[in-house]
């Protein structure tokens, strides 16, 4: 065995490869045509190396998208599963006499109840929300109707002192001069 | 969720398809039965009842939340009308699909009682676009009446005025 690699060497020394100085263009296109190195090439037992472009980025990829997938995908299974086999659907029963269940006890399987009671809002809440939005909204209206049927009044017999009597409050002379205040600090004149 | 349990089979061939089928059907039961069900917790789901709230036409027309509340009575009602007329719909498709072909004769009933159950459906939700509204509805129930009063049930044909 060792005899044919020695003279496996002899001929590659002579060979058109790149390591002999070879153009790297012309090595791959053109073939190397001497018959008798391609039939002694060929009766080695070594391992040959592929002249191919690098898949290295393609395998990364596998590699990183199993990862990640799979980051999210056992825990799941996991879980999911323990939680199907070992606590289960609800049973439905009636409501007892006098009691008012908990939201999360009108749903069945264990991980919407757990959504219910941890997550999300329930309806009884959103109900409310908005019953006391849309009231809160219906008084403003209802306040500036009453204000513009002022106002028309006003126009209409212009017999009031009051001449579009606007309400004016310190607050905001309170924060400009507080702010002035501290222009001086910061700046040293206003 | 529990299956029926099956007739005892007395004849072979019927024998060897249950044999078959407990093949995988027996383990997967022994699994269930022994190393599942003592393990989980017992616990129950109810049902929501809602309770009853003035409905529109007791609404005054400037209470916008006892309007809001009525819209969304109107809609789980429509939700629960709408399940009871699926109900009758399924029994008399059962019914129609196990007595061909003399479905005519023998699910006259139900489909009877189909008509019925989809004709007052119709009557309250039906026809009033695709924003369902509570206001809506109650003024297709005024109209209706009017239309009533003046030409008689609906279905009779229109009077012409003289």
């Amino acid at each position: 065995m060792a005899a044919f690699s020695t003279l496996l060497k002899s001929f590659v020394r002579n060979a058109n490869l790149v390591k002999n100085g070879a153009a790297v263009s012309n090595n791959l296109l053109r073939p190397n045509t001497s018959t008798a190195l391609e039939a002694v090439r060929k009766m080695s037992g070594h391992e040959m190396m592929h002249i191919k472009p690098s898949r290295w980025s393609w395998n990364r990829f596998k590699d990183l998208l199993n990862f990640y997938v799979m980051l999210g995908v056992i825990p799941a299974t996991v879980v999911i599963t323990y939680i199907n086999l070992f606590i289960g659907p609800a049973k439905l029963a009636e409501i007892p006499e006098g009691y008012v269940p908990e939201v999360h006890e009108y749903y069945a399987h264990p991980i919407t109840r757990w959504m219910t009671k941890h997550v999300k809002k329930s309806y009884q809440q959103e109900y409310e929300v908005m019953c006391q939005h849309i009231y809160e909204t219906d008084y403003a209206r209802k306040l500036r109707l009453a204000e513009k049927r002022v106002h028309q009044k006003m126009q209409e017999k212009q017999d009031s002192q009051a001449y579009y009597y606007e309400p004016v409050t310190g607050r905001n002379e309170r924060h400009i001069k507080s702010m002035l205040e501290r222009s001086v600090e910061n700046v040293g004149t206003r | 969720m529990e299956d029926p349990p099956r007739a005892p089979a007395h004849n072979p061939f019927f024998r060897f398809v249950h044999a078959v089928q407990n093949t995988i059907d027996r383990p997967v039961t022994w699994f269930r039965e022994s190393v599942v069900t003592p393990n989980r917790p017992d616990h129950v789901y109810y049902h929501q009842k809602f309770r009853r709230v003035p409905t529109i036409d007791q609404c005054y027309t400037d209470d916008p939340v006892c309007r809001f509340e009525a819209q969304q009575q109107f809609n789980r009602d429509k939700l629960v009308d709408g399940e009871i007329v699926q109900l009758v719909r399924q029994r008399l498709k059962e019914c129609i699909a196990y007595e061909i072909p003399d479905q005519d004769r023998k699910c006259a009933k139900l489909k009877e009682e189909f008509d019925k159950v989809s004709e007052s459906f119709c009557m309250k939700y039906a026809d009033l676009g695709p924003y369902n509204n509570v206001k809506d509805a109650y003024m297709k129930q005024k109209h209706r009446m009017l239309w009533e009063r003046r030409h008689g049930k609906v279905g009779t044909g229109m009077k012409i005025e003289e």
